[in-house]
């Protein structure tokens, strides 16, 4: 494969593997002794897809959809069945410094590894030697990464002893100090509270505006995805069911929006009743008619507030998961 | 040369790490000293008249804790547990944190383990010659790399089987038949002692304390070198067979 504009190309990617499987009982477990069964998972199945530098995807589906194994093969850790890779121009699993050293991948299950007895200064003074940042490099980026992340009064404190979210911020600092340009980011807020949880999505869109980096970010939640990520890439199965912004999918799945209307009168002829209480009904309309609705809602009734809105994401996603993309 | 760095920053944070565990350090102590403990007082009993006995065992305990190994608690846990990856997406080789590691470790036990050795030695009023105590300590450096050789080779079969313990475990008991802590070699019966002089055990423990001890003047650096290459190359095989099946399937 030749140098490409991409920060990230994936072509025809496939990852399948042998998990033992016997059936329950004795006898059967006194047979797997003589001859052992395997299924074949597969956990990839010709996943395409490019990321340009710069850019912010969602990665998303539901559990066990291939997300992670994805990014393990993204970052280097997992080795594929076959299709091509190409991260920063250089195939991943290689592993080689010059690589590891341009890419980060944090996970919000482990967001930090190595010793845990060891202060937050201790550690990220290791990452500046193994990523070899020189020192005014370092303290600048440090200054900002504290700015950013609060972390003044997390740097004098082990490991060990720090909260869920604070672990976050952490590792992120741990990933960031030596400025990697492709980021991939598994579940980065899995756990945190709201507030937390804004924190990072934050601190991420801001990294992101200083350093023109290139972002993967699997997330359950929605806001993630909503607030971070323009182009959405929706895996199930292994396969890409999507590829595109945001809006399109929500248009694809859900042909309705909805109106939002404050009013004394009954609006109930104009659309689908979804929701109604204290005078505020929620109408789900067809997409194409809900310019004219609204006009006619507007001129059958005396209205008090009236707003078109979109599906919740949260409900269209739920939607793509149960039923698939039509 | 930042290989080097590297790996003196690795070993201050691992020293660092393991300060907070003091007391289990020190029940690693304990069982590094027990089973040379027990040989010397099996075998003052049997030779009450050999000053020789007391001082090779006392040199066995020291040997055995600035050479000990627990790469199956440590470097085979990453792999169970997955945070091997971290380990991988690092731009240093895999070794300089299992080596810093392995250091620290034994740093620590030799410091804790030092007022035993010493207040045996004092019990039974045992002297050194210490100019073969310098003698000995080229073979207690390839003895500690023999150590961690073994044990690491032992440890990479985490990849494939989850009863890594008692494989080391199996190892281990290895070099107590023959590596000179049930007996000294030079007590076995004949045809078990040719074999105890040829496989790797008896350069990880009693080759050093015989030394150190003056029950043997010269030995053989070239039968321990030897030995550290057939591991070495045997360690690089399963590591990269290892490596290949971890990041085919994950963890």
């Amino acid at each position: 494969m030749v140098a490409t504009m991409s920060a990230v190309e994936v072509e025809n990617l496939s990852m399948s593997y042998k998990a033992p499987v016997r059936k329950s009982g004795l006898r059967a477990a006194f047979g797997s002794l003589v001859r052992r069964e395997y299924k074949t998972v597969q956990a990839l199945d010709e996943v395409s897809f490019t990321i340009a530098p710069g850019e912010v995807a969602g990665f998303i589906g539901p559990n066990g959809a291939g997300k992670t194994t994805t990014m393990k093969i993204l970052s280097g850790i997992l080795h594929p069945t076959s299709g091509a890779v190409q991260v920063l121009d250089t195939v991943p699993w290689q592993r080689r410094s010059a690589f590891l050293k341009r890419i980060a991948f944090v996970r919000g299950s482990q967001p930090v590894g190595g010793s845990q007895e060891l202060t937050v200064m201790d550690s990220l003074e290791y990452q500046r030697l193994l990523y070899d940042v020189p020192r005014p490099t370092f303290r600048r980026t440090l200054a900002d990464l504290e700015a950013l992340l609060e972390l003044d009064p997390l740097l004098e404190r082990q490991l060990r002893a720090l909260s869920l979210g604070e672990r976050m911020r952490v590792g992120l600092a741990m990933a960031l100090i030596y400025r990697p340009e492709v980021l991939f980011l598994d579940e980065p807020t899995i756990g945190l509270d709201v507030t937390a949880a804004g924190q990072i999505r934050e601190f991420v869109r801001e990294y992101v505006e200083q350093t023109g980096a290139t972002v993967l970010l699997t997330s359950h939640y929605m806001a993630d995805v909503e607030s971070l990520c323009p182009r959405l890439i929706l895996i199930d199965k292994g396969k890409v069911q999507y590829d595109g912004p945001l809006a399109e999918l929500s248009a694809r799945l859900s042909p309705y929006k909805l109106i939002r209307i404050s009013t004394q009168g009954d609006p109930s002829p104009f659309g689908e009743v979804v929701d109604k209480a204290d005078g505020q009904w929620v109408l789900r309309v067809p997409r194409d008619e809900v310019a004219g609705t609204t006009g006619r809602l507007l001129q059958a009734l005396e209205v008090v507030d009236l707003a078109v809105e979109e599906p919740p994401l949260e409900k269209v996603i739920d939607q793509a998961y149960r039923e698939g993309l039509r | 040369m930042r290989t080097a760095v590297l790996l003196g920053f690795r070993l201050r944070q691992e020293v660092l790490e393991w300060s907070g565990a003091w007391w289990f350090l020190m029940t690693l102590v304990v069982q590094a000293v027990v089973a040379p403990l027990i040989g010397l007082f099996v075998w003052s009993a049997v030779y009450p008249d050999d000053p020789a006995i007391a001082r090779y065992y006392v040199a066995v305990i020291l040997v055995t804790l600035m050479t000990e190994s627990f790469e199956q608690h440590t470097f085979s846990e990453r792999i169970y547990n997955g945070t091997l990856s971290h380990e991988l997406l690092r731009p240093q080789p895999v070794a300089v944190g299992v080596i810093g590691m392995n250091l620290a470790i034994r740093a620590w036990l030799t410091l804790l383990g030092a007022p035993i050795v010493l207040l045996t030695g004092i019990a039974l009023q045992v002297g050194f010659d210490w100019w073969a105590v310098a003698r000995s300590t080229p073979y207690l450096v390839l003895a500690a790399v023999l150590v961690f050789l073994w044990t690491f080779l032992l440890s990479l079969t985490a990849f494939w089987t989850d009863r890594v313990h008692a494989v080391v475990g199996f190892g281990s008991q290895l070099v107590f038949l023959f590596g000179g802590t049930a007996a000294p070699i030079g007590l076995l019966p004949d045809g078990l002692r040719r074999v105890a002089e040829v496989l790797p055990f008896y350069g990880m423990s009693g080759l050093p304390a015989e030394i150190a001890a003056g029950t043997r003047g010269d030995g053989s650096l070239g039968y321990q070198l030897v030995w550290v290459v057939v591991l070495v190359g045997v360690v690089m095989v399963l590591w990269r067979a290892g490596v290949r099946r971890y990041t085919a399937v994950g963890s």
